[in-house]
């Protein structure tokens, strides 16, 4: 176990810079994870975590140790890749002790080990294998067995569910959130999946342009997202963004929109300077509810997912997504009107998108 | 209309089995000519009319050219000669393929294309300036000259090939094996060799049979019966008052053995290596 420390990482290809200024501290068995869209850089930061790229600049420290200049092999971490990177020539035996082999630990001591992985990971009777015969979900496991046997300082994920299917990808989520509460291992997280970034992560990084938008609780970053993209990157459905300006009413903080007026008392937020100016205000569907008064517009969609439903309403011109009870189930073009809980909202700058 | 396709399919059929058993012929007629030249006796080789088919078999041009000839000696040399072709194309080759597969180092596509500019010259411009090479390192007229002449224009195809297996090998299982505890190089050796084992055994064939099978270089290069292979040795038992056909023959039919039989042996390893070659991923 380890802490994590990157200091002003930066990787350039050429003149294309992908990742710029990179910040992170992560405590001692931590579950750090890297957020954000294919193409923001998370996997080239954690390439240069596991010491596979070299970064541009900055500093990446594991527990006490610089390790710039250390070769992979000597930084003592273990990492599960997308595609498993599983040796299709080896079983399934040697491919979990392919690490003690090269630290050259004897083979009874390696047998031991790597049965121990397989216990644990439920995949003994696969020992003898080739990965070619394993299905997915398997060889999945297999590759976290390759990872957990060396005992290492740091785990490194590279987008490890996105291969599966969408039921054995909830399974695997919980084994590793399982595997982190047992062995306590430090943990750096790359993924695409903000449910699999909120569940997981002690701590999420979202990403975009090579660029850490926000670092913080998965709480936070869910509440109180820094800018306009955490926000809609955070969610699902997105959270709606409505456009009007910022009014003060005898103290009391409204919003002027293109359907009306949505009050804004109970708001976290200091938002004094930019009474009279416009503003965007973030609302999550889930926090809107039927009600008698708020946000008034027309039912354009809906869309039944079983659980709940998705009514999309028109409000002035401007569309709002509202995540409703299984039992609520308007009528299209129907005038509805969504009380909207104040606290939950976030306000952003239109021009810089920051939140106020 | 169904009837008219299923004739219109039927009329194809014949064609394209007209086409191929006519090809086979002629790919397979030269071998079996030579083969029953070979076991003729020399009346039945040179004559008024054509005898196609012998009238006595006999084995004897088979037995003089193996006990009564240097052919033996041709054979080993020929032999000596592919096997160091191969080894020094095996041993330079892969780690340069595995170079153009993997790192990007300044003037890798030229040094790539300058490999292919070799093969895009006839071989008979670059037989003068080797020959000059040759004679003055004094490897002119040996087996090791002989095999170093032929990686200059063989070196190319095994890197362009293997280099497709490599391409085709993930990346991400050497950097698994990276952070394994393995370096580059034994990365390479233990989860990417035998990862492109079947690829590397489709080069060694086509390099292997390339160098058994050359002329034109052991020609110019060798000069004495230590050196020279089989192809020489065959062409030089045509003399001036004598064309001994049947002995020619049985040469020619043991010297296609070696190939057979290797193609026998990795034939399904080599088929599964060029497939996995061409298809990529």
């Amino acid at each position: 176990m380890a802490t994590l420390s990157i200091k002003g990482v930066r990787k350039s290809f050429g003149s294309l810079e992908v990742l710029k200024n990179i910040d992170i501290e992560l405590e001692d068995g931590g579950f750090l994870v890297l957020l954000g869209p294919s193409g923001c850089g998370k996997s080239t930061l954690l390439s240069i975590i596991a010491g596979l790229e070299p970064s541009s600049g900055g500093d990446v420290t594991i527990g006490e140790r610089n390790v710039n200049n250390v070769h992979p092999k000597d930084r003592n971490i273990a990492m599960v890749f997308q595609s498993y990177a599983l040796y299709p020539t080896m079983s399934v035996r040697r491919n979990i002790g392919f690490g003690l082999e090269m630290r050259k630990m004897p083979t009874p001591e390696r047998d031991a080990a790597v049965k121990k992985a397989a216990d644990l990971l439920q995949i003994e009777h696969l020992l003898e294998r080739k990965p070619g015969q394993l299905s997915g979900g398997q060889r999945q496991r297999v590759a976290m067995g390759r990872a957990i046997v060396r005992d290492p300082d740091l785990f490194l994920f590279d987008e490890p569910l996105s291969n599966l299917d969408a039921k054995l990808r909830v399974e695997m989520r919980t084994e590793i959130k399982r595997l982190h509460d047992r062995l306590g291992t430090t943990i750096v997280y790359v993924t695409h999946d903000q449910i699999e970034a909120m569940t997981l992560g002690t701590k999420v990084a979202v990403m975009r342009n090579g660029v850490i938008q926000q670092f913080a609780d998965p709480q936070i970053i869910y509440e109180q997202p820094a800018n306009v993209f955490v926000a809609a990157f955070i969610g699902s459905p997105t959270t709606n963004f409505l456009n009007g300006t910022l009014e003060a009413t005898n103290g009391l903080l409204s919003l002027r929109h293109g359907g009306g007026s949505l009050d804004l008392g109970g708001l976290q937020q200091d938002v004094g300077a930019f009474v009279g100016r416009p503003v965007v205000a973030g609302i999550r569907p889930e926090t809107l509810q039927v009600a008698e008064t708020g946000v008034s517009g027309t039912v354009e969609v809906v869309e039944p997912t079983g659980p709940d439903t998705m009514v999309i309403l028109n409000v002035g011109g401007q569309m709002l997504t509202a995540r409703l009870g299984s039992r609520d189930r308007p009528k299209l073009g129907q005038a509805m009107t969504l009380s909207v809980d104040a606290r939950a909202v976030n306000l952003f700058d239109p021009d810089s998108g920051d939140r106020i | 209309m169904a009837q008219t396709r299923s004739s219109s399919k039927l009329l194809w059929d014949v064609v394209a089995y007209v086409i191929m058993i006519g090809l086979a012929i002629i790919c397979v007629f030269p071998i079996i000519w030579t083969f029953l030249t070979s076991i003729k006796v020399d009346e039945d080789i040179v004559t008024r009319e054509m005898v196609y088919f012998p009238t006595r078999f006999t084995f004897d041009n088979y037995v003089k050219l193996w006990f009564q000839s240097s052919y033996p000696t041709l054979v080993a040399n020929s032999l000596i000669v592919t096997g160091l072709t191969v080894l020094i194309c095996l041993l330079t080759g892969a780690i340069a393929s595995y170079s153009f597969s993997r790192f990007n180092f300044p003037g890798r596509t030229q040094l790539m294309l300058g490999y292919l500019v070799v093969r895009m010259f006839p071989a008979v411009l670059m037989i003068i300036p080797l020959f000059i090479v040759m004679r003055q390192v004094g490897l002119l007229d040996s087996t090791v000259g002989l095999a170093i002449a032929y990686t200059s224009f063989l070196l190319p195809l095994f890197v362009w090939m293997l280099k497709g297996f490599f391409d085709s090998a993930p990346k991400e299982l050497e950097s698994a094996a990276r952070i394994d505890g393995s370096t580059r190089i034994g990365a390479m050796l233990r989860i990417v060799v035998p990862i492109a084992r079947n690829g590397l055994v489709a080069t060694c064939v086509f390099v292997a049979i390339a160098a058994w099978n050359e002329y034109l270089f052991a020609l110019m290069l060798t000069t004495s019966q230590g050196s020279r292979t089989w192809p020489v040795g065959l062409q030089l038992m045509v003399g001036e008052f004598q064309l001994p056909w049947g002995m020619l023959a049985a040469g020619g039919m043991i010297s296609i053995l070696p190939v057979v039989i290797l193609f026998a042996i990795v034939q399904r390893v080599m088929v599964a290596g060029i497939t996995a070659g061409a298809v990529k991923g």
